[in-house]
Formats: C-alpha cells, structure tokens, sequence
C-alpha cells in the first residue's frame, strides 16, 4: 500500500468522470461517469455497441478520452499514468499478446517488467497457471498464438492479477469460457473482493452479473442509464433483465414478424 | 458467383492508392510496348523468337513478383469466404478467374500477342498455332503468379516453407537492389540486341522454360516438323492445366486451424531458461529475453531476418557472377541494411500486444521496451551479417576490403538500428493482428519506411563514408573504422531515445492507431505543421496502405 495516498474509505477506488470519446461520427462514449466504492464489484452491462469497451479503455488509459478524467485510487490515470497504473489490472477484450512466449514466459516476462522479484513471480505463475488449468499447454510447451479463445481470456487474466493489484477492470471475462473454468474465475473475484480489492466487469449475461456483482450499471448509446447497488437498480423490477429491457427498450417479435422461418 | 466475385475485387481495388496503381499502369504499358518494340524491329526469325522467348519469360516472371511486392492489396483472399456455404473448390476456381480480370491480364495478353505475330510472319500457317499459345500463356501466367503468393502464405506454417519463403524474399529483394548489375553486362555483351539476339548460355537457359515452349512449337511448325510443334505446345498445355488446378485447391479456402499438437519445446526456450538467465532482472533484460525468443519463433519476423541475410548472399553472389567481384566483401553490409527495414516496423508487427506496454507502464518500461528492441536487432544482425562479410572477402581473397567492410558495417548498423526504432513508433502501420495472421504479408505495409531508409541511411552515415572515400585516396582506409564507431553508436542511441521519448508521450496515440485504424488515428494529429516527427507520421499515414480492417 502506498502510504502517501489518501487511504480513507472515502475515495472511491475507480472513478470515471464524465468521460466522452467520439469516433468519426458517433459518440462511442457520452460524459460517462461512475464510482465504483472500495471492496465492492461492480457489472457494467449494455447492448453490442454500448460503448463498454471504450469506456473502460478510457478508464484504464488505453484509450484518450476527448474530455473527461480517470482516477484510480484518486490517483489520476491521464496525469500520473505511472501512479495509476501500478494498483490497476486489466484485462481488454480481444487485443493480441506476445504471442510467441509461452504462458509461462509471458508471465515471467511480464512479472520483470512490472518489477517483481523472481522468485515471487515464478511462484505466483506456477500457481496462477495451476488454478487456470493452463498447466499442461504450459508442460507441452504450447504458444500463445497456439491457445483458443478461452485460453487467451484465462492468460490474460492471469497477467491481470500477476502483481497483484488493488483494482481489476476486466473486459467481458467470462466470454468463451467454459463452465468449469468459469467457477474458477467466480471464486478468485470472490476471493479478491474479500481481500478488499475493486473489480469491474463487463458482460451481456444479466443473470451472471446479478448473482456475482454488487452493483450494476446499464449503459447504452454511451450513455450511463442507471448505476447503483443491485437492489436499487431493479427496483421494483423482478430480474435485472427486465429492468435492462425497460430501459434499453425491447424489440419484440411480434406475430407476424419473420413468419418465413417457420415455413 | 464469379461475377460477384468481380464486382468485389473491383470494390477493393478502388481502395487501392492511386500512386502503385499509376506505376503498375506505367510498367504495364511500358512493358508491352517494348514486347512489341522486340518483336516487330527483329532482323530475323531466329532473332525474333530469341527475344521473345526472353520478353514472355519476364512476364511471366512479373506475375510471381508483381502481388508480393505489391502486397497483395486489392486481391481477394480466400480466408473472406471461409464460411459461405459454397463449395471450396468452387470458390477457389472462382476466385482463381477474378485474377483475369483487370489491367494486368489485358497487357499480358496484348504483349503475349507478339507470338501469334511471330507466328504470322515466320510463316501464315503457323497462325492458329501461335493463337493457341497466346491463350495458354496468359492462363498460365496469371495462376502462376496467384500459385506463387498463395504458396508463400502457405509456407509460413512451416519452418521450411518460412525458409523457402524467405529465399524467395531475398532473391526479390536482391534483384531489386543489384538486378542492373547482372543484366547490364548481358546486355553490352550482345551488343544492338534486336540485330542479333540472344546466344550462348543465356539463350540455352532461356529455351527450357516453360513460356518459351510455345515460342518452340511455333519455331518447329514453320521448319516443316508439326509433330514437334504440337508436342511442344501440348506440353505447355498440360503444364498450365496442372497450375490451374493446384492454384484453384491452394486458392480454396482452409479451415485448418494452426499448429495442432507439438511435439518439442519452442524454440530458445532452453538458452534464455530462468535459472541460468543471461538476462538481468530488469524491465530491459525481460524486452530483450521477450524479443529475441519472438525474432528466432514468429515465422513472420524469421522472414524478415532471414530475407535480409538471403539477400545479402545473393547480391554478392550476383557481383561474383557478373564479374564485379568488388561487391561480393559487401555481402554483410547489405545484409545490415536490408535488415534495419525489416525491423522498421516492430510495433506494426506486434499489433495489439503493445496494450501490454500500456498497462504496465512505470517509470523506466517505456525506455526498456525501445532499447531492449534496438538490442535484440542488433544482437541478431551484427554477428551473421560480420560472418557473411568475412566469409565473403576468404572465398574471394579481397582482402584490401577489410577496413571498408568493418566501417560500412558499423556506421550501417548503428544508424539503420536507430532509424528502424524510431520508424517503428513514428510510422507504426498494423497489418492484420498476429494471431489472426495467414499471407506473409500480413505484417503492415512499410513503403514509407523503406523509403526513408534508402534516403537517411547514406545521409546519416555521411561523415563515415566521406572520410572513407577520403582515406581510401589517401591510402589510409583504416581511419574511417574509427569514425564509422562514433558515427554508428551515437546514431544508434540518439535516435533510439528520440523513439522512446515520442513513444512515451504517445502511447495511447500509438495504440489508437494500431488498434482503431488509420481514420481514427489521424484525429490525434493536427493537419499541418507540428514538427518534423508529426510530418512523419502523418505522410505514413497518407502513404501507407490499410491491410487490417478496423474495428475494436
Ligand atoms: N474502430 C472504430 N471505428 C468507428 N467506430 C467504432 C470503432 N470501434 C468502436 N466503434 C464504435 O464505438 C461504439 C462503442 O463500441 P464499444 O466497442 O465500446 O461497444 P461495447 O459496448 O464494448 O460492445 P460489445 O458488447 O459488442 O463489446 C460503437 O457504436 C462502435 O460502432
Ligand atoms: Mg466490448
């Protein structure tokens, strides 16, 4: 922990503050803002297009924003990158690695650069690999370029969590990961919630965020349409679906909408 | 289907910058009038069908080069229709026919032509026969150029077919360089080429090949002998038809996923193992550790090495061969050269990965990441580039060439590893994103790179050779070593920090680019002005050709 930091419960842990990115001409992002409080976790939900990655890459300084601020840990992430950087783990969605290490090697590439003792990072790896079941590509020597889907997801989180950072902000996570390995991934964000560490996710699946988050926001056309703790986002609403629907607006089919499918 | 097909080619083909197509207009047009230029001034039969023989060749020989080095934009590829319904096959013969269809394939038809000419005035009969081959000899033209790009994309599964691939890059690249050298002397040699042809051995080894063999049958009609005539071009036939088909199956889409099973550990995984790691503990030791294992396993970045090495061997192969032996000591030097433009690209070539530098930024990793790049080039160009060169001056016994040698190698070295570091953060140009890489080149395009090579390598090399050129008349070569050290080394570093200060102050911005494309890329700079770092980047960005569709 950094000593010379605010370290009142008060801050909250990661904080976008109306953060705006056009691209050519539509508003990937529009004046998004959150807080997300210390210890908690919190889901970002939205429709294909919502703006969940831009708004995240903006958050964790992928991404410029063309007005608004990041801070984590109230440590700005646009004028002291470094500071913020160092308490951050991220994981985006579908960018490439080094893709000719092994897991193995990326890890301990990656446990170098971030400053890591050795030794320290060569245990965290071997447990790390272990926990994400990539032990055995590990023994077979297999690359990175050589991993499916899943695997690539399962490395990147573990490059996320390898210095073990204060806040995790994790690009659709549990997307092409199998159930097994999905409970895996559930217990360490439990876990690392416990420890009193922040996390942020983005998904599709309503009922996934409703059993794992505990707090929810909807975002569409880049813009934050509720944001708050599970109960009061849903409100009256029986399922997080349904108030998902209601705001971000159903398309229903109606009777005679495709009826040549059934022909 | 092939007619959508052709309308889609077109559609991609409007994408194409009009400067290479321009020049392909040009060299196409040039080209043909000089076919015909060759075979109507001919003084006589033999003559013509000589240098025909020579001009089919060397169209033939445009089509393997002309989509490699022009990096394949605007061709269909196959991957696009991996999941359509359609038969592959199909789809492959189908996309084998839009290669008929565009500028190219009329000019080698209209040069081509110049057979049924021939065979017109050699003797009228001969005619039909000549017609024949002019059909035959497009068909196989073209397939073989598309048989050629689609091979050397299969080849990067393989470590051979890199090696294959890489052969083939060298040989392109060296005859670029230094082709001049080996024609010019042929052609002083045969004197006013028109009157007399070819002879000799270059018009033995031009007979045997397989575009000549239409030249031959009609040759054979107009002597009387019509069964070697229909020998000759029944042969050729069979030869474009087995093209044809290879090309149409190489040009069906795959769905074979990559790299199933392995049986040994990667490559240098032994050499940089933990325990005994020559590296230190340092964000630069685990770039360099990083770098070198992606140089010596990714076949892309193995044919950029190994390319330059090729090219180098063959460019003193070929002084040695048109006796301008003076060349041959030069080997390495070239080797060095060419090597700074194939590491000009770096971030390019890593794609998105470069997140990674992003996230974990700290106070000295964007310093590291540049350095540690610079280090690992140089570590795997100097040695086999120095051994090429030495080898070079042993077989040739051209000793006086040491000194000369020793200093281009050091001040080419240190200044093109500079350059290539900066380029690669100033003109950064993704191609498509490594794990979804198929063609051999799939890597960015690097026109500008190249370019800025060729013009600021001598530039900033200058102090080292004008005292080279100084020394050598004063019979005092060996002066120039030392200059060329504190010419190379201040390059190498001064420029290396120029490319890790701008990376650091762009480092979203360069993500951006790699990541969203160029469109979006270009928001982050003002249109004009700034200073000479954004002019770079913003003639890259105007020059450069978009090989990655976007999107996030
Ligand atoms: N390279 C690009 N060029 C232009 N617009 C883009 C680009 N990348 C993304 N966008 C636009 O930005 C908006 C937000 O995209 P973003 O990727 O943030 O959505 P998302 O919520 O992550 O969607 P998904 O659930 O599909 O991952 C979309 O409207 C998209 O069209
Ligand atoms: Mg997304």
């Amino acid at each position: 922990m950094e000593s010379a930091e605010p370290s009142t419960s008060d801050v909250a842990a990661l904080e976008l503050d109306a953060l705006t990115k056009t691209f050519n001409e539509t508003r990937a992002a529009d004046g998004v803002s959150l807080a997300v409080p210390r210890g908690t976790m919190l889901g970002l939900v939205g429709p294909n297009g919502a703006g969940k990655t831009t708004s995240l890459s903006m958050a964790v300084g992928l991404l410029r924003p063309d007005s608004g601020a990041a801070r984590v840990l109230g440590v700005d992430v646009w004028t002291d990158p470094v500071g913020a950087k160092r308490n951050l783990g991220v994981l985006p969605d579908g960018l490439s690695l080094p893709e000719r290490l092994t897991a193995g090697e990326l890890l301990d590439h990656w446990g170098r650069l971030r400053g890591l003792e050795r030794g320290l990072t060569r245990t965290r790896a071997r447990e790390l690999l272990q926990v994400l079941e990539l032990d055995r590509a590990e023994r077979d020597g297999v690359l990175v370029a050589e991993y499916s889907t899943g695997m690539r997801k399962k490395i990147g989180l573990a490059t996320a969590l390898l210095h073990a950072p204060e806040v995790l902000v994790l690009d659709e996570p549990y997307e092409a990961v199998d159930p097994v390995s999905a409970r895996v991934l559930t217990a360490i964000l439990r876990r690392f919630t416990d420890g009193g560490g922040t996390v942020v996710i983005s998904s599709h699946v309503m009922a996934l965020v409703e059993q794992l988050t505990d707090r929810v926001s909807i975002i569409a056309d880049g813009r934050v349409l509720a944001d708050g703790t599970l109960s009061e986002v849903r409100g009256t609403d029986a399922t997080l679906e349904d108030t998902f629907v209601r705001l971000v607006g159903a398309r229903e089919v109606g009777e005679g909408d495709l009826a040549w499918l059934n022909s | 289907m092939v007619e959508l097909l052709i309308r889609l080619k077109f559609t991609l083909g409007r994408h194409t910058r009009s400067g290479t197509r321009w020049l392909t207009v040009l060299l196409l047009v040039g080209g043909t009038a000089f076919t015909w230029f060759l075979a109507v001034a001919a003084a006589s039969d033999a003559v013509r069908s000589s240098l025909l023989m020579l001009a089919l060749a060397v169209w033939a020989g445009s089509w393997i080069l002309g989509p490699t080095v022009t990096n394949g934009v605007g061709v269909l590829r196959s991957q696009y229709f991996t999941l359509l319904p359609l038969d592959r096959n199909r789809v492959g013969l189908g996309l084998l026919v839009t290669m008929f269809v565009g500028f190219g394939p009329v000019m080698t038809l209209v040069s081509a032509a110049a057979l049924a000419w021939h065979a017109y005035v050699s003797d009228p009969a001969t005619l039909f026969l000549g017609l024949l081959g002019v059909l035959t000899l497009v068909v196989f033209s073209v397939s073989l150029g598309r048989l050629v790009f689609r091979g050397l994309g299969a080849a990067m599964h393989s470590r051979l077919g890199m090696e294959i691939a890489s052969l083939q890059w060298g040989l392109i690249v060296a005859g670029l360089f230094f082709g001049w050298v080996a024609v010019q002397p042929a052609f002083v040699a045969s004197g006013n080429l028109t009157e007399r042809g070819f002879e000799g051995t270059a018009a033995s080894v031009l007979a045997v090949l397989p575009t000549s063999w239409p030249v031959l049958a009609v040759d054979a009609a107009t002597a009387g002998s019509w069964s070697a005539a229909f020998a000759w071009l029944g042969a050729f036939a069979l030869l474009t038809v087995v093209t044809v088909l290879v090309t149409g199956r190489l040009l069906a889409p795959s769905v074979s996923t990559r790299g199933v099973g392995r049986r040994s550990r990667p490559l240098g995984s032994r050499v940089l193992e933990d325990r005994r790691s020559l590296l230190p503990d340092t964000p630069l030791g685990a770039v360099v550790g990083k770098e070198l294992r992606s140089w010596w396993r990714d076949p892309w970045r193995g044919l950029e090495l190994r390319s330059a090495l090729y090219a180098g061997l063959f460019i003193g192969l070929l002084g040695l061969v048109a006796d301008f032996p003076q060349v041959m000591p030069f080997a390495g030097v070239f080797a060095a050269l060419i090597m700074g433009m194939g590491g000009s690209n770096m971030y390019g070539h890593d794609g998105t990965a470069l997140w990674l530098t992003v996230v974990g930024q700290d106070r000295d990793t964007i310093r590291a990441d540049v350095r540690g790049r610079q280090i690992a080039i140089a570590v795997l160009i100097a040695p086999p580039a120095t051994l090429l060169s030495a080898a070079a001056i042993v077989a040739s016994g051209q000793y006086w060439a040491v000194p000369h040698v020793l200093a281009c190698l050091l001040v080419f070295t240190g200044v093109s590893n500079g350059l290539a570091s900066l380029l690669s953060v100033v003109t950064v140009t993704p191609g498509v994103d490594p794990h979804k890489r198929v063609d051999a080149n799939d890597t960015g395009d690097v026109q500008v790179q190249v370019w800025i090579m060729l013009l600021a390598v001598p530039l900033l090399s200058s102090p080292t050779l004008a005292v080279l050129v100084w020394g050598a008349i004063q019979g005092i070569p060996w002066i120039a070593v030392p200059v060329a050290l504190f010419n190379g080394v201040p390059a190498a570093w001064l420029l290396g920090r120029v490319a890790h200060r701008r990376l650091e102050s762009r480092l979203p911005e360069t993500l951006t680019r790699i990541r969203y494309g160029k469109e979006i890329a270009r928001r982050s700079l003002s249109t004009a002005g700034g200073g000479l770092l954004d002019r770079l980047e913003r003639g890259a960005l105007a020059t450069n050709e978009e090989i990655k569709p976007t999107g996030s």
